[in-house]
C-alpha cells in the first residue's frame, strides 16, 4: 500500500503539525488527525500483530470495530493496551507502540506460529493440553495447569502497566428528560427536536466531533447543514457530551457513560481527572448510534492494506489520506459506489467489484462517470500480499457457486459485506434485533419500549434525509411519552437504496484451502466455524465460547454476522433460524479506574474518626481498623513494640488507671412511653423495673434464640433510655429495633435514633479510676459510692460547664466509668482526664490491651458471638429470663439448642506456660486430633495478671467436662498442636470484687 | 462551657485552590458551618398535627413542612426528615410531652457543610445520585441520601445546600468533596 496525504481538503489542520511517536520513531501528523490517520499518512502499513498466529496487521477500520491497529498508548505508569489507532485522537507527544511482538510488529519471531496455523485451530491448547492423548497421562487438567501460562503469553495482547495507575478518576450521576446517543445526522435531528420542545437534553458523542457519518462525507455537500444544527442545538441549551461513549443501558433508564476527558492531552491540568465515569438517569433514550460496515471472509482478507469502504471513504474525506493510488473496492450493496468516485476523484485508480449480476443504470452511470471501472458478478477471492496487499485474486458468479476468475494487481483493497446496525445499547436492555432478510442485518423490532426509541441508521436507515426525518420520528415519540402531544411525518422504514443487497458473507472455490477470517482480532476463521459445526457445536452461543468469535473487546462487532450465516449455511437454516448473539455492556472498554473514581488508596473506604482521632495520635497512638471505625490500637512508649506496650497498658489499668476511646460504641436513643415495654420484649433479660438512674447489662437473640449481641442500657428517666452496643453489631441493632418498630410493633410509642456520633465516649478503669473523675467533675460528691455505685448512671458536668453522662460499669473486672460528652467536646473531655490519669502513675490504652483486659475476665464480645451461640453457650443462662417472653425466647429452646454437649464459652491456658498459640487453633481430645475436634480458640493474648498466655473459646460439654484432661489446640497450618488445659472462662477475679470496690 | 471542637479542626484551609475562572473565579465555595444546633421533634402516629404545631410555631412559619421539605425563617428552619420526625435547625426545641412526642439533642452528631457557587449542583452529582435540577429540587427541599455510602441529609436553603455528614465520616466525606470540587476552582471560606 503506498497510502498519501491529499494536499487539501479533509478536517485536518495543516497549520498545526503535531509530533508523535510510533514505536521509537517520530512522526508527524496535524491536527484533526486520529492516530490511525497519521500513521496512515506515514505509509505505516504494519501496525499490530494478531492474536494467535501473530499475523501482521494494519488499519482495519476507522471506528470502535477496528480489529487489526490495536497499539499501546502512554509508557511507564501510564501505559494504556489494546488501544484502537482509529479511536486515539492524536496529540503532541503521543508515544504508541506495537504490542503483541518481539522485537516489533513489522518483525516479530511469533510469527513463527503462523506456520502451524493448521494445527492451530479452534480448542487446540484445550485438545492437546487436557484429557487428550498422547499428553495426557490420567492426570486431568494437570498438563494444562503446567503449560497455561506459557500458552497465555505467546497468544495475547497488550500488558497493562504493573505500577499503580497515577491518574484520577472521577464519578458523576446525571438527569435529564432525554438522552440522545450519537451524534449524526439522526441523532442531532432528534437532540434539535426535543431541545426545541422544551424538554432537557443530553446529546452524548463518542467522537470529539459532532456529526458521525457527516464527517466521512465530501464537506462541501453537509458541512453547512451540519454547522447550522450544532448552532442551533447550542442555542437552545442541549447539553452536549463530545468524547463520551454510552458504553452501557440498564434498568429505569439509567445509561452508562464514559468520559474522556484528558485522553488527548499530554499534559492535562492535575485537577482534572482523566476519565469520568457518568450514570445518567434518563426519562426517554434515543438511541442513534449509527451502523457498522462488514467484512466478507475471502482469503487472507486480514492483510494490511484491506480495510472497510467506509473506512477508506473517512480517511479521504475526513483526514485527506488516500488509502492507495491502485485501489479495488470490492461490494455486495450501493454504499460503496459513492466512495468508489470519490476516490477516483482524489486521483486513485479505482476499480470497483460488485457481486451482484443487476444494477441501475444510473448507478452503473455514477460508476463510469468518474472514471472508476465497473465489474458486476465479482467479488474478492484471495489477496496476495502479506506486510500489504499488491493484487487481489478474484471470483465470479456462476452458476453453482463461485469461481476463480483472475487477478487484479492493486495496493489498497476496500471491502463491503453490507451494514450492521448498532443496536448494543437496546440488546443490553433485553430486547432482541430480528433479522430484516431486505437488508441483510439484524434490525430493532417494530416496537423496542416506551422510553427507548431508534433512529437513523441504527435503524437500517441508510440516506442522510431519511435520517434527520428518523431523529425527528424518534424525538416525536419521547416527546409524546413525557406527556407532549407532537404529530409529525411517520418515521422512514429500512432500507434506501436504489438496488437490493446481495447477501455475501463469505467467497470460496471448490478446492482452495484459504485462510478466511470472520473475527481478525481472535484469529477465528471460516475453518474454525467449520469445524465447531463438524465437532457438534450447533448453538451459536457455544460456537462463540468455543471459537472465541466476537469475545473481549470486539464483543461481536465484526464477525458475528458472517459467523452466523456460515453456521445457517451448513445447518440448511436461515440466518434467524440459528439465533443471533445477545450484546452485553459494555460497548467498548473500560477502564477499571474509571469503575473505581476516587475510591482508591485512603478513600477505598470511608474512614470514620473518633472525634479525638487527633488527639489520640498526637498522644502516641498507633491506630487499627475496626469495622470502618478507625481505633487507638495501643500506645508504645520509647523502645516499645505493640507487646511490651499492651502489656505494659494491661498491668497499668489493673494497678492504678488507664483511659481508653471508646466511641465506636453503638449508641441508640431509646425514647417514648413505651420504651420499657420495648426494651423488655428485646432484651432476654428482665427490663421491666431498671431504676432510673441505673443501667444495665442486657443481651438480645434472634428470632432464632441465637445470641445477637450484648450491652449496656441506661435508663435516664421513665421515658428516656440510652443503649449501648457493640461496635461490630452497632448498625445491624439499629436496624433491627427499627424494623421491630416499624413492622412488628407498631402499637407501640417509641422512638430509636442512633446517637453514636454525638457522644464521645471514654472508658476510665483501673483502681485510681474514680479519683481522676473527681478531680475532673465539677461536683467530686456525685463520684462518691453513695451517689454512683456500680451500675449507677448519672448526667452530671465536668469541670468547664461541659456536659458529660457517667455509667459506673466495667469491661476490664476493675473499678471503671464511662465518660461520654457531646462530640465537640472529645478533646476538652481528654485534656481535662489525661493529666488526672498522669498524676496517678496511669496510661492511654488501645484496642490490644482491652482485648487482654476482657479475656481475662471471660467478657464476650463478636469474636465470640458469632451467631453460632446460644445464650447458654456463651455462659449467660441466667440472662434468660423465664417469666416474660422475650424476641427469641421460644425457639432458644429447642431440644438441640439444649443439649448438654454443646459447646460452651471456656477459657483456655497452655500446660507449658511458655507456650503460645493462635486464635482459629482446634480444639482436640489428645487421643484424637482430627476432623472438626471438640471446639474452637476465639480470642488469646498474654495475660499479664497470670503471667502466661490465655485464651477463650469453646469446647462441647464446657469447662467441667474437661477438668484434668489435657487437650490440643490443633493448628496444623501454623504452629502446629498445643496441649492446654481447659479452665473457666472467669480467670481472673471471678467473684468481680475488683469491679464493685 | 468549652469550644465546641469541628470535626474538620487541623484539616480545614481557608482558599481558593482548583481551576478558578480567570485565575480568580471559583464555581464552588464550601463552607465548614460551625455550631451546630439541632433538635430531632418526634411524634407519634396521633399526635402527628399537635407536633407539627409547634414545630411550625418554633420555626415561625405558618406550618410544619411536609415530607422531604424545610421551612425556614432566617436562619431558623425545621426539615422533615421522616413521616414522624422533623429535625429543628438553629433553635432549641420546645417542650414536647412523652405523651406527644420526644425531643433529642443531635447537635454535635452532624457536621454541616455549606455548599454553593455556580457548580455546586454539578460537585454534588460528583458523589450523590439525586436529581438535583431546579424543578426537582428547588430551595426548600431535604433528602436523606449518601456519598460513598454514608448516609448524609442533603437541604436546598436559600443560602445553597447544606449537608449534614455523620460526625466521624465528616473529615473522609470532606477530603473527598474538595478533591473533587478543585475541578470547578474550589474556595473554602
Amino acid at each position: 500500500m503506498s497510502a498519501t496525504r491529499l494536499t487539501q481538503g479533509g478536517r485536518i489542520n495543516r497549520d498545526k503539525e503535531i509530533q508523535f511517536s510510533w514505536d521509537g520513531t517520530r512522526l508527524n501528523g496535524y491536527e484533526g488527525d486520529s492516530l490511525a490517520s497519521a500513521l496512515m499518512a506515514n505509509n505505516e502499513v504494519v501496525l499490530g500483530r494478531s492474536f494467535k498466529y501473530h499475523r501482521p496487521r494494519g488499519i482495519m477500520s476507522a471506528g470502535v470495530e477496528e480489529s487489526g491497529a490495536m497499539i499501546t498508548i502512554g509508557e511507564g505508569n501510564r501505559r494504556d493496551p489494546n488501544v484502537k489507532a482509529t479511536m486515539q485522537e492524536l496529540y503532541a507527544g503521543l508515544v504508541a507502540s506495537g504490542q503483541n511482538a518481539w522485537p516489533s510488529v513489522r518483525h516479530d519471531v511469533g510469527a513463527v506460529n503462523s506456520l502451524f496455523g493448521r494445527f492451530l485451530a479452534a480448542g487446540f491448547y484445550y485438545k492437546t493440553f487436557m484429557g487428550i492423548p498422547p499428553m495426557e497421562w490420567g492426570k486431568g487438567t494437570g498438563p494444562w495447569m503446567k503449560y497455561e501460562s506459557i500458552i497465555r503469553k505467546a497468544a495475547g495482547m497488550g500488558t497493562a502497566s504493573r505500577e499503580p495507575d497515577p491518574d484520577v478518576y472521577d464519578h458523576a450521576h446525571g438527569y435529564c428528560d432525554v438522552l440522545v446517543v450519537g451524534a449524526g445526522p439522526a441523532g442531532l435531528s432528534a437532540a434539535l427536536t426535543a431541545v426545541n420542545n422544551g424538554l432537557d437534553v443530553v446529546l452524548v458523542e463518542q467522537d470529539h466531533q459532532l456529526g458521525g457519518d457527516w464527517l466521512n462525507q465530501p464537506t462541501e455537500l453537509v458541512e453547512q447543514q451540519r454547522l447550522d444544527m450544532i448552532d442551533r442545538l447550542e442555542k437552545a441549551g442541549a447539553r452536549i457530551m463530545i468524547r463520551t461513549t454510552a458504553f452501557g443501558l440498564y434498568d429505569g433508564g439509567t445509561a452508562g457513560l464514559l468520559e474522556r476527558v484528558t485522553d488527548h492531552l499530554l499534559r492535562a491540568d492535575k485537577h482534572l481527572p482523566r476519565q469520568r465515569f457518568w450514570t445518567v438517569r434518563a426519562k426517554q433514550t434515543i438511541v442513534a448510534t449509527g451502523a457498522m460496515e462488514r467484512q466478507v471472509a475471502f482469503g487472507n482478507n486480514d492483510r494490511p492494506g484491506i480495510m472497510n469502504v467506509s473506512a477508506g471513504r473517512a480517511y479521504l474525506n475526513r483526514f485527506a489520506v488516500l488509502a492507495g493510488q491502485n485501489i479495488v473496492v470490492t461490494t455486495n450493496n450501493d454504499s460503496a459506489y459513492a466512495t468508489a468516485t470519490e476516490l477516483a476523484k482524489a486521483g486513485a485508480s479505482v476499480s470497483l467489484h460488485d457481486s451482484r449480476a443487476l444494477i441501475s443504470e444510473s448507478l452503473m452511470s455514477e460508476a463510469g462517470n468518474s472514471g472508476v471501472t465497473l465489474r458486476t458478478k465479482s467479488a474478492p477471492l484471495n489477496a496476495r500480499g502479506s506486510s500489504g496487499v499488491y493484487g487481489l485474486e478474484l471470483a465470479v458468479a456462476g452458476n453453482a457457486g463461485w469461481k476463480a476468475n483472475g487477478s487484479e494487481p492493486c495496493d489498497s483493497i476496500l471491502v463491503s459485506g453490507g451494514w450492521s446496525p448498532v443496536v448494543h445499547l437496546m440488546s443490553h436492555r433485553g430486547i432482541r434485533p430480528v433479522w430484516n432478510a431486505e437488508q441483510a442485518c439484524f434490525v430493532a423490532p417494530e416496537f423496542v419500549s416506551d422510553s427507548i426509541h431508534m433512529a437513523g441508521s441504527a435503524s437500517a436507515i441508510w440516506n442522510n434525509d431519511d435520517c434527520l426525518v428518523s431523529g425527528e420520528a424518534a424525538a416525536v415519540k419521547a416527546i409524546n411519552a413525557l406527556g407532549g402531544s407532537v404529530h409529525s411525518a411517520s418515521a422512514p422504514v429500512a432500507g434506501g437504496w436504489g438496488n437490493p443487497i446481495d447477501p455475501l458473507y463469505e467467497v470460496k472455490v471448490p478446492n482452495r484451502i484459504l485462510k478466511s477470517f470472520v473475527d481478525p482480532q481472535h484469529d477465528v476463521t471460516t475453518s474454525d466455524i467449520r469445524l465447531a459445526h463438524l465437532e457438534g457445536f450447533v448453538s451459536v452461543e457455544h460456537l462463540k465460547r468455543y471459537t472465541t468469535l466476537g469475545m473481549a473487546t470486539d464483543g461481536g462487532k465484526v464477525g458475528n454476522i458472517i459467523g452466523l450465516a456460515m453456521m445457517a449455511d451448513i445447518q440448511g437454516k436461515e440466518i434467524p433460524e440459528v439465533g443471533t448473539t445477545t450484546f452485553r455492556p459494555p460497548y467498548t472498554p473500560v477502564s477499571i479506574g474509571a469503575l473505581k473514581g476516587r475510591n482508591v488508596d485512603g478513600h477505598f473506604r470511608a474512614l470514620r474518626r473518633t472525634p479525638m482521632h487527633d488527639w489520640n495520635l498526637a498522644h502516641g497512638a498507633t491506630m487499627t481498623m475496626a469495622g470502618l471505625w478507625d481505633r487507638p490500637w495501643f500506645f508504645a512508649r520509647e523502645g516499645e513494640g505493640i507487646t511490651e506496650a499492651y502489656i505494659r497498658e494491661t498491668e497499668t489499668v489493673r494497678r492504678t488507671a488507664g483511659l481508653c476511646d471508646v466511641t465506636s460504641l453503638g449508641k441508640i436513643a431509646i425514647q417514648g412511653p413505651d420504651a420499657t415495654e420495648f426494651l423488655n420484649s428485646v432484651y432476654s433479660n428482665a427490663f421491666a423495673k431498671l431504676p432510673i438512674g441505673k443501667a444495665r447489662y442486657g443481651i438480645m437473640l434472634r428470632d432464632d434464640g441465637m445470641v445477637m449481641d450484648d450491652g449496656t442500657t441506661w435508663r435516664f428517666s421513665d421515658t428516656d433510655y440510652f443503649m449501648t452496643t457493640t461496635t461490630a453489631h452497632a448498625g445491624k441493632v439499629m436496624v433491627w429495633l427499627e424494623e421491630l418498630l416499624q413492622l412488628r410493633w407498631q402499637h407501640l410509642r417509641v422512638h430509636v435514633t442512633s446517637v453514636s456520633e454525638q457522644w464521645a465516649g471514654c472508658a476510665v478503669a483501673g483502681p485510681k479510676s474514680r479519683d481522676i473523675l473527681q478531680s475532673c467533675v465539677e461536683d467530686p460528691a456525685v463520684m462518691l459510692d453513695e451517689a454512683l455505685p456500680f451500675m449507677g448512671v448519672m448526667e452530671t458536668t465536668l469541670k468547664g460547664g461541659i456536659p458529660v453522662r457517667i455509667a459506673r460499669i466495667s469491661f476490664s473486672g476493675e473499678m471503671a466509668f464511662e465518660a461520654y460528652v457531646p462530640s465537640d467536646y472529645a478533646n476538652a473531655l481528654m485534656d481535662l482526664l489525661w493529666p488526672a490519669t498522669e498524676a496517678v502513675d496511669g496510661c492511654l490504652y488501645g484496642l490490644e490491651a482491652l482485648g487482654a483486659l476482657r479475656i481475662e475476665k471471660g467478657h464476650v464480645t463478636g469474636a465470640e458471638l458469632d451467631g453460632r451461640v446460644t445464650i447458654d453457650d456463651a455462659g449467660l443462662v441466667k440472662m434468660a429470663a423465664t417469666n416474660k417472653p422475650y424476641i427469641g425466647s421460644v425457639l432458644r429452646n429447642r431440644p438441640d439448642m439444649m443439649r448438654e454437649d454443646r459447646p460452651r464459652l471456656v477459657g483456655i491456658k497452655p500446660k507449658d506456660t511458655e507456650a503460645t498459640f493462635n486464635a482459629g487453633a482446634i480444639l482436640c481430645a489428645e487421643d484424637k486430633v482430627s476432623g472438626l475436634g471438640e471446639g474452637w480458640i476465639t480470642a488469646v493474648t498474654h495475660s499479664p495478671a497470670l503471667g502466661h498466655w490465655i485464651g477463650l473459646g469453646f469446647i462441647s460439654s464446657g469447662h467441667e467436662a474437661w477438668a484434668g484432661k489435657t487437650v490440643i489446640a490443633a493448628d496444623p497450618v501454623r504452629n502446629g498442636n498445643i496441649e492446654v488445659e481447659i479452665v473457666s472462662p472467669h480467670m481472673f477475679d471471678p467473684t468481680g470484687e475488683r469491679m464493685r470496690g | 462551657m468549652g469550644n465546641r471542637n469541628s470535626a474538620l479542626a487541623g484539616h480545614y484551609q481557608v482558599g481558593k485552590s482548583g481551576i478558578l475562572l480567570n485565575g480568580e473565579k471559583a464555581g464552588v465555595h464550601l463552607q465548614d458551618v460551625h455550631g451546630l444546633k439541632l433538635y430531632q421533634v418526634a411524634a407519634w402516629a396521633n399526635s402527628i398535627n399537635a407536633v407539627g404545631a409547634k414545630v411550625a410555631n418554633t420555626v415561625g412559619c405558618e406550618r410544619a413542612p411536609g415530607p422531604c421539605k424545610a421551612a425556614s425563617v432566617g436562619e431558623v428552619a425545621a426539615l422533615r426528615i421522616e413521616p414522624l420526625k422533623w429535625w429543628l435547625y438553629g433553635v432549641e426545641a420546645p417542650e414536647v410531652d412523652a405523651e406527644q412526642g420526644a425531643i433529642l439533642d443531635i447537635s454535635h452528631s452532624r457536621t454541616q457543610i455549606r455548599v454553593s457557587g455556580p457548580e455546586a449542583t454539578s460537585l454534588l452529582n460528583r458523589h450523590l445520585p439525586l436529581d438535583l435540577r431546579g424543578q426537582s429540587f428547588p430551595v426548600g427541599s431535604v433528602a436523606s441520601t449518601m456519598i460513598h455510602h454514608v448516609g448524609v441529609t442533603l437541604w436546598r436553603s436559600d443560602n445553597g445546600y447544606e449537608l449534614f455528614i455523620p460526625r466521624g465520616f465528616a473529615l473522609s466525606l470532606w477530603e473527598g468533596i474538595v478533591d473533587s470540587a478543585t475541578q470547578f476552582g474550589v474556595e473554602i471560606a
